[in-house]
């Protein structure tokens, strides 16, 4: 016969203060957790959303991204009369020659940040299409004009429609706001390529080009074609596996931030292990009462487990929820956490997804069973008779 | 005397696998602890040691993609105060096109390198090579060791961000352990270009300048932005640390992370083991009070008391160090991390980290110790001894 489930629950209130620091503990190493997986998670989630899989990406061979990359003018007229290119309704061919500059833009803090601002031309809004102008209009070549990602504009001055906007050697006119899904085009200024190029005195015009490919197939045979191309040492790759590499460095933290979780929760288990011997140890006639009245080792080892189970789960909501009001509280006070790898800087959303609750909930429970099967063993271990004579 | 200790003797004997599993959460904790913040510390390690006060950084107001005239090099040479100057460019050379830029490279302008760098201790004879050598290249050592080339290797570096390839020869070590970068003669590259596109350079970067007098340092800084006022390419020059800060400035974002979860980390160590040692109170209380009564003073009884969770805490701070210390060891020796977390990917347990995870042990020893122990022996024996029975 089992013991009631309400048998592990309630003895958990018998030591409230005891019960309350092991979830305490428990909380903060899934709210430690929820917090740094949730940052790093954002932040993939931003750069695979960026790629399109039926674009491919254009950049000069060895070239990391397309802010460290040049491709010439003859290049890019060699590439956009290529077969294999979707074209629009209208004739356009799906052809984007994009430069990519990192200048300073000032923070509402006083500081500054390399901000990614990208020349395009109005093809750019066809090839990107998730890229919606939401406020304002799109840009008018040559008028000094630019549109600004949503996401910059809580954290750069100057970022409303109608401002002036300070950057390179110019000043220019925000005509425009984007919205691009949460992805990192809303972490960058447009700009007119031409205007820009002359702005940073670009020698070499584009630093990438980005093209819609007609289908998987054209994909393959337009990048054997330019990579090919001995004239112009390029190198070609889908979007959305460009965006992908940008994000190894996130996978790389997410390496170290399961590390340290796993490592603060072996040392939470070991706290929640040591409740648990002492709350077998302060039940010994308890225990001794339960066997001598019929419940089996059994019933006694999974009400002790459950009693465990129980604690990591009380800690695993109360950390859940503070790690939910918190990146709530983070996003209402700073808008979003600017995340930068040496040249750009991306303001991302935080949100915690449900992979990152998902391994917080599997640490607790671990926790749990860490904590609870050597003294759920050591109370079933118990001979009736002796825990009896023990406790008299 | 040797009454106490003898009952100090059976407390620690009492509960033993209590005291281990306290013992490992504390240790398990102090190795977290201690490797996380030698991540913080390896980025102020940088700013204050590697970059230096008295040199310079000169670029365009508009960022560090903007380039500045090379004549404005020889004009920066001839502020008051700037003792020397070297216009650098990015070059950005890959060793094979299919892996991407493996080690930072700039063109710079050869003969000036050891009067700008000479805290870098390039030796002479090196100097010399670089600037009689037109393909001549500085390699620094890290960059040196990871690809195995030696004094006088012939290597082609081909550039991302210059229609170039050029074929150098290694004439110079620049011997700090942690150097990665290559530097190559600007003549060479500026010639290079011309013959490929009949440009050259005709444009420089950033401009490192060095201000012997530290005293002076805020003065040059002001004369040199002064001297760009106006000329379509005003500069912002501050100190390399400062320079080094606001470029590493990203990742300030997950050091104020890491050390909120070490605070965190912190804390529950400090639950864990108040909570052990009140466990250890209550189950005492019975004695402390018997204690009391036989006459025992009460800062001896504190003392029995809390011996045992400081010794507990110390003794886990202490293996929790040499964890943190072996972990470092192999954290930092494994690669791939190097590029994403930059300086913060070092890893290296400096003794003053060590004497915080021990300070934090000790400071938690004596907490959990005094604590529950002070609360303890507040209550008046015969209450006790009463309600015991």
């Amino acid at each position: 016969m089992a013991l009631p489930i309400g048998y592990s629950f309630k003895s958990l209130f018998l030591r409230p203060v005891r019960t309350a620091t092991t979830v305490g503990v428990i909380a903060m190493v899934v709210v430690a957790c929820s917090l740094m997986l949730g940052l790093i998670s954002s932040v993939k989630r931003t750069l695979v959303s960026t790629g399109d899989p039926r674009n491919l990406v254009v950049m000069r061979k060895g070239a990391d991204s397309d802010g460290s990359s040049q491709v010439s003018l003859e290049a890019y007229q060699a590439i956009r009369f290529l077969p294999g290119i979707r074209e629009a309704s209208d004739g356009t061919t799906l052809v984007s020659p994009e430069l990519v500059v990192q200048p300073f833009l000032a923070t509402g803090e006083g500081g500054r940040d390399n901000v990614l601002v990208r020349g395009v031309e109005r093809v750019a809004l066809r090839v990107h299409d998730q890229v919606v102008i939401e406020d304002g209009r799109m840009f008018t070549p040559g008028q000094g004009e630019v549109v600004v990602g949503r996401a910059l504009q809580g954290r750069y001055r100057d970022t409303e429609v109608g401002d002036t906007l300070e950057f390179g050697r110019s000043s220019w006119l925000v005509v425009g706001v984007m919205e691009a899904g949460g992805s990192a085009f809303e972490s960058e200024i447009w700009a007119d390529v031409r205007e820009l190029a002359t702005d940073a005195r670009r020698t070499l015009p584009f630093s990438g080009i980005r093209l819609r490919a007609e289908d998987g197939e054209s994909m393959s045979a337009l990048a054997a074609r330019i990579e090919g191309d001995s004239r112009f040492a390029l190198a070609v790759s889908s979007e959305t596996d460009y965006y992908a590499r940008q994000g190894d460095a996130a996978n790389v933290l997410y390496l170290l931030v399961v590390g340290i979780a796993v490592l603060a929760g072996i040392s939470a288990g070991f706290g929640a292990a040591n409740t648990m011997y002492a709350a077998v140890e302060s039940r010994v006639a308890e225990i001794g009462t339960l066997r001598s009245l019929g419940f089996s080792k059994g019933a006694i080892l999974v009400a002790f487990e459950m009693e465990a189970l129980a604690l990591a789960c009380l800690g695993l909501g109360l950390g859940v929820g503070a790690a939910f009001v918190l990146s709530l509280v983070i996003e209402l006070l700073i808008g979003g956490v600017s995340l930068g790898t040496g040249f750009v800087t991306s303001v991302v959303t935080l949100s915690i997804g449900p992979r990152d609750f998902a391994f917080a909930a599997m640490l607790s429970l671990a926790i749990g069973v860490l904590g609870g099967t050597g003294p759920a063993w050591r109370a079933a271990g118990l001979r009736p008779v002796e825990a009896l004579r023990r406790s008299a | 005397m040797s009454l106490s200790r003898y009952i100090a003797a059976l407390m620690f004997r009492r509960s033993r696998l209590r005291m281990s599993l306290t013992a490992m959460a504390i240790s398990v904790a102090i190795t977290l602890v201690c490797l996380l913040i030698t991540m913080p510390v390896a980025l102020e390690h940088i700013l204050s040691e590697a970059a230096s006060m008295d040199r310079i950084s000169i670029h365009h107001q508009a960022g560090l993609v903007y380039s500045l005239p090379r004549s404005f090099v020889r004009k920066v040479r001839a502020v008051d105060g700037v003792d020397a100057a070297i216009g650098t460019v990015w070059f950005g050379g890959v060793v094979d096109e299919n892996r991407g830029v493996p080690f930072p490279s700039f063109a710079v302008e050869a003969e000036h390198v050891s009067a700008v760098y000479p805290d870098y201790g390039i030796a002479p004879e090196h100097q010399a090579a670089f600037e009689a050598n037109r393909n001549g290249a500085l390699v620094g050592q890290r960059t040196l060791d990871q690809f195995g080339w030696k004094l006088g290797d012939r290597v082609t570096l081909s550039s991302t961000v210059w229609p170039v390839h050029l074929e150098l020869q290694i004439v110079g070590l620049i011997p700090r352990k942690n150097s990665p970068e290559v530097w190559v003669n600007l003549d060479y590259l500026d010639l290079a270009l011309q013959e490929a596109t009949g440009e050259g350079v005709g444009e420089v970067g950033i401009i490192w300048a060095r201000v012997a007098d530290p005293s002076a340092v805020s003065e040059a800084i002001q004369r040199v932005d002064a001297m760009s006022a106006n000329s379509g390419a005003e500069t912002v020059s501050e100190t390399e640390q400062a320079f080094f800060k606001s470029f590493f400035g990203s990742l300030e974002g997950i050091v104020g992370i890491i050390l909120v979860v070490a605070v965190l980390v912190g804390l529950c160590i400090v639950s864990i083991s108040l909570n052990t040692a009140s466990m250890n109170v209550r189950e005492r209380t019975g004695e402390i009070a018997t204690l009391k009564a036989i006459g025992f003073p009460t800062p001896r009884i504190l003392f029995l008391l809390a011996a045992e969770p400081f010794l507990v805490s110390s003794a886990a701070g202490v293996i929790g160090i040499a964890v943190a210390y072996f972990l470092s060891l192999v954290v930092s020796g494994l690669s791939g991390s190097g590029e994403v977390l930059g300086p913060l990917a070092s890893f290296t347990m400096t003794p003053e980290i060590a004497l915080q995870g021990l300070v934090l042990s000790l400071a938690i020893g004596l907490l959990s110790g005094l604590l529950p122990a002070g609360m303890a022996v507040k209550r008046p024996a015969a209450q006790v001894l009463r309600e015991v029975s």
